[in-house]
């Protein structure tokens, strides 16, 4: 996975690509503990990640439970597989999804 | 007889032997030194003077006694240590000395023997201290001093009785040959046995082997030949002089007796013509026919009156009568009467000058008126006249102190009185003197009753005087000046013998041990040691030339050294660089890991290891040992490393490898190096490990979860050791977690400062005690602990060591892995590898993908297993993955499900991956079997 970062004006966006799993959860929780610090609005953009897991989740809940405290954060361009993810998993209704 | 002198020697030798032996052997040898040299002393001294005695001995006469006690202070002294020698001289010498008053022993040598016992102990003392530096001599000296001290003992026989040189001669004539011989053979024996017996051990004084032996051969030689020289010299002198003394003597003795018979005989006849002529004067009658009576009266042949002219006036036979005197050489003499000088005059007997068959003797005496009377007598007459007076003359008379003188008459018959012999003719004696070839007063040979006489005879007056001496008193002095001086020259040339052996000891030999001494130090490598002998110039120089020559080799070598230390370390770093040296090596190969270490000894070893990939999913690693060290080692190694990498990479199996290796390193292998090497090929889709043995120390082998354990394989034969050999291979199924550990014998014999082994039990435990650490703490502990151990004690060999663990076995429809250990990447991987070979689209491989990694992380993370595995199949179109481990039973199906409604403040994490898969999958299989979760999942592939 790579995770491309990008902040205008405090509007922060991780453009992952590959995959968000077990093994590459914990290289965007670090890279999001840097980019937080002065994000005001935060966006994930999904166009380029073919699925996410679990661990994924979890950074993702972690990061929405920091930016409801500061801001605001949505996700973007989340394929079939991520969406059905988010479906099962009831993530629709905590992520703001466009 | 002589043989008393021979057993008594042999007494001596066999107490020496006994008490060499109780000295060795028992313990009379542990007592102290002292008390040892007294009770040695003692009892030699008490041998001394048996020998002394009379049964010991042979009496020569007048009581002296011919022995050998001299032998026994020589024994104590040369063989068992200075003091014992004059202890026992002493002893000896005080019992000869005070025995001779008691009547014991002879008083006649009383002092010579007892001075040279007691010298004789003295002697054998200060050679055995300084000549021998206080050990035992070799037999030749002992027989040597035994007949030293025996000449010692003979001069000192001379020297006190030189008021009585005859006897002492006698005596030492008698005593010296057989003293000598027998003093010389026992001590020469004692040694001789001693020798035998402590054949192989030290301690007998040869003096320093090679000059001084050959300087005391020499000196020997001359010595002899000097002595010879002198000695002949002496004798031919001495003969030269003793016989013209002998001559002299005789001659003398013999004129003696001439004399007397001469006078008796002229005073004879004078007396007869003293009355002749009174008759002639008293008669008137001076008619031819009364001289005739006269001739008659008085039985003698002729009476002539001579007148003052020389002219015969007057005689008893008338054709005399007008003989001029002076006409005839005999008459002549009487003419002496006529000038009235003398008043007779008596001629020698002598043949008569016309019948020189008869002898005629004349005498003649002045008549009152003029002219003188004359008588001839003939020999018959006068010889009887004189016959019984003869006799008387010899008597009492002899020559010399043995010699003898006799008159006998000329038939040969002794006349003369006082001898047994008188009246036998000299025949009967047995002496024939034939006065042809032995004229008179010349001395020939004769011997008489078996003893050869100088002799020696006169004719005068018709007898023989013969004059003898035996030859023994003639060459008396003789024979005392040569024993006199062929002892002093012997006791001179000893001391000259001991003297220059003395000095070339001390100034050659004890310098050249010196120098010996250092230079085998030098040779066995001590170059520190220097030479300092000093004692004289020449071993000044020799000294300091070693020592420049010593320092200079010594920095060439140390300028060597420096040179070949630099080349060894550029052969030590080329031999570094060959080996594979950055570690992790594969940093995308997680699968393994791979970590090896090698700590060479000063010198360049011939250790190595190696590894390298075969192919994508193939390693192959391997340890060796070449045999030796240095620059030879380390070449063996590179060409053993090039030829094993080479035959591998061509894809050959592991013994196949080791087989033709073999083969090629035999070839022109002349140095006759060979190596041991343990290799191993690992197949990373199956974790199978083919290994090969050739002579190496075997591995030690971790299985997942249990202990290091030494893997006895049957080991092959060195590589390069001999050709045609065939190696085996064995095969050993890896598992993940799996770890194998190589060494080289550089590790396990290690030694600490005690010589102590580091050995395998060490190494395994301490293998054992670090477990969990990753290869290269592992290799590294190692070599901390060989150090701690070695404690600062020279490393001897190559330290190598290398360490291979599998993490996961990653096939193409399955993984092993342990969880926990870098797994999820590799289940990651595996996903990725599985998905891509399924022809299906992006969303289904999505959820294949996302299915391995929520079951998968779960293990990881949550079940505590020790190994799990993944694997897959595809049936009608569906996937089936089977995820085991061996960790808590965990039923996924029994989770609770998560309540998705939550916010995101209030929702919790958990459960939620099993969630997801749950709803992805068709089925979920789930079992316990074999203490092992079993999950089955069913995917369909087609959406």
């Amino acid at each position: 996975m790579t995770i491309k970062q990008t902040n205008e004006n405090g509007n922060v966006t991780l453009a992952l690509s590959g995959r968000l799993d077990t093994v590459t959860a914990p290289e965007l929780e670090t890279a999001l503990e840097r980019a937080l610090d002065d994000a005001k609005e935060l966006c994930f953009d999904f166009k380029e990640l073919e699925y996410i897991s679990s661990a994924g989740l979890r950074v993702l809940l972690k990061a929405q439970k920091i930016m409801n405290t500061k801001g605001k954060m949505k996700v973007t361009g989340a394929n079939e597989t991520i969406m059905e993810v988010f479906d099962i998993t009831g993530f629709v209704d905590i992520l703001t999804i466009e | 007889m002589i043989f008393t002198l021979i057993l008594t020697a042999l007494y001596n030798a066999a107490l020496t032997v006994f008490v060499y032996i109780a000295d060795k052997k028992t313990p009379f040898g542990k007592i102290s030194y002292k008390s040892k040299q007294w009770i040695i002393g003692i009892l030699f001294g008490i041998m001394a003077a048996f020998a002394s005695m009379r049964t010991a001995g042979v009496d020569i006469g007048d009581g002296t006694i011919m022995n050998v006690r001299d032998a026994a202070p020589i024994c104590a002294g040369l063989i068992f240590g200075a003091p014992a020698g004059i202890i026992a001289g002493v002893i000896g010498g005080l019992y000869r000395y005070i025995s001779a008053f008691f009547g014991i022993t002879g008083t006649y040598t009383q002092v010579a023997c007892s001075v040279s016992t007691a010298l004789a102990g003295f002697i054998a003392a200060g050679l055995r201290k300084f000549m021998f530096d206080d050990k035992k001599p070799g037999w030749v000296y002992g027989l040597g001093i035994g007949m030293l001290c025996e000449v010692i003992h003979m001069l000192m026989i001379f020297f006190t009785n030189a008021n009585d040189p005859s006897t002492a001669f006698n005596f030492v004539k008698i005593c010296s040959l057989p003293m000598m011989l027998c003093n010389g053979f026992s001590v020469g024996a004692a040694v001789f046995i001693i020798s035998l017996l402590s054949k192989g051990r030290s301690g007998v004084a040869a003096g320093g082997k090679h000059i001084s032996k050959t300087f005391q051969m020499w000196l020997f030689v001359c010595i002899v030949i000097a002595y010879a020289l002198t000695s002949t010299y002496t004798y031919i002198l001495q003969s030269k002089m003793s016989n013209t003394e002998t001559e002299s003597v005789i001659r003398t003795s013999i004129d003696d007796v001439n004399q007397d018979i001469l006078d008796m005989s002229d005073e004879n006849l004078l007396d007869k013509t003293n009355r002749i002529r009174s008759e002639y004067l008293k008669s008137d009658d001076k008619s031819e026919a009364f001289l005739q009576s006269l001739a008659i009266g008085y039985k003698v042949a002729e009476i002539h009156i001579v007148g003052t002219d020389g002219i015969i006036k007057n005689s008893n036979k008338s054709e005399y009568i007008g003989f001029d005197m002076a006409s005839g050489e005999q008459s002549r003499e009487f003419l002496q009467l006529l000038d009235g000088g003398n008043e007779s005059f008596v001629q020698k007997y002598r043949p008569q000058a016309y019948n020189s068959d008869n002898s005629r003797k004349y005498g003649g005496v002045t008549l009152p008126e003029g002219g003188f009377l004359q008588v001839g007598y003939d020999a018959d007459e006068f010889r009887a006249d004189i016959a019984d007076t003869v006799g008387k003359i010899a008597r009492n008379r002899h020559i010399g102190e043995t010699g003898f003188i006799v008159i006998c008459d000329d038939e040969w018959n002794i006349v003369s009185e006082g001898t047994e012999y008188t009246g036998q003719n000299l025949s009967n004696l047995g002496i024939w003197i034939d006065t042809g070839s032995n004229p008179e007063k010349t001395i020939f040979d004769i011997e008489l009753r078996g003893t050869p006489y100088f002799c020696e005879y006169e004719f005068v007056e018709g007898y023989y005087i013969v004059g003898a001496i035996p030859k023994t008193e003639s060459l008396f002095m003789r024979d005392v000046s040569v024993y006199l001086s062929s002892f002093m020259e012997i006791l001179i040339f000893a001391a000259l013998f001991v003297l220059v052996y003395f000095l070339i000891k001390r100034l050659i030999i004890d310098n050249l041990m010196r120098i010996n001494r250092a230079l085998s130090k030098i040779t066995n490598g001590n170059l520190d040691v220097t030479v300092d002998v000093r004692a004289n110039e020449e071993f000044a120089s020799l000294s300091d030339d070693i020592n420049s020559t010593v320092s200079t080799l010594k920095r060439y070598i140390s300028e060597a050294e420096a040179r070949i230390d630099a080349e060894l370390e550029f052969a030590k770093q080329i031999q570094y660089s060959a080996l594979p040296s950055v570690f992790p090596p594969y940093p995308n190969r997680r699968e393994f890991d791979i970590y090896a270490r090698m700590d060479t000894a000063k010198e360049v070893g011939g250790d190595f290891y190696d590894f390298y990939m075969l192919d994508n999913t193939t390693i192959a690693f391997l340890i060796a040992d070449v045999s030796g060290k240095g620059i030879p080692a380390a070449m063996f190694m590179m060409k053993a490393k090039t030829v094993i990498k080479d035959l591998a990479e061509s894809g050959l199996a592991v013994d196949e490898i080791f087989t033709r290796a073999n083969a090629k390193l035999c070839e022109n292998n002349d140095a006759g190096m060979f190596v041991t090497a343990w290799m191993a090929i690992v197949d990373l889709k199956t974790g199978m490990m083919s290994v090969a043995n050739a002579g190496h120390n075997p591995p030690v082998i971790k299985h997942a979860g249990g202990r290091f354990e030494y893997v006895k394989q049957r080991a092959g034969f060195v590589l390069a050791g001999m050709e045609g050999l065939k190696y085996r291979r064995t095969d050993i199924q890896l598992s993940p977690g799996d770890r194998i550990y190589l060494y080289t014998d550089g590790v396990t014999e290690t030694t600490d400062t005690h010589n102590q082994l580091y050995g395998e039990d060490r190494l395994v435990n301490l293998l054992n005690s670090i477990d969990d650490k990753d290869d290269k703490s592992l290799c590294d502990a190692v070599k901390d602990d060989i150090d701690r151990f070695a404690d600062g004690a020279a490393q001897f060999d190559d330290i190598t060591m290398v360490s291979f663990s599998l993490n996961f076995v990653k096939g193409d429809d399955k993984i092993t892995f342990i969880p926990g250990h870098d797994a999820g990447t590799a289940v990651s991987d595996f996903a990725a590898q599985l998905t891509s070979k399924l022809d299906v689209l992006p969303k289904v491989s999505s959820k294949v993908s996302i299915a391995i990694d929520e079951i998968a992380s779960n293990i990881i993370n949550y079940s505590h297993a020790r190994i799990a595995e993944i694997s897959y199949s595809i049936e009608n179109g569906r996937l089936n993955l089977v995820f085991t481990d061996d960790g808590n039973p965990y039923n996924p199906s029994d989770t609770e499900e998560p309540d998705i409604t939550l916010s995101a403040e209030e929702r919790q994490i958990g459960g939620l991956g099993i969630f997801i898969v749950k709803k992805m999958t068709e089925s979920m299989d789930y079992k316990y079997e074999n203490n092992k979760n079993i999950l089955k999942l069913t995917m369909a592939l087609s959406s």
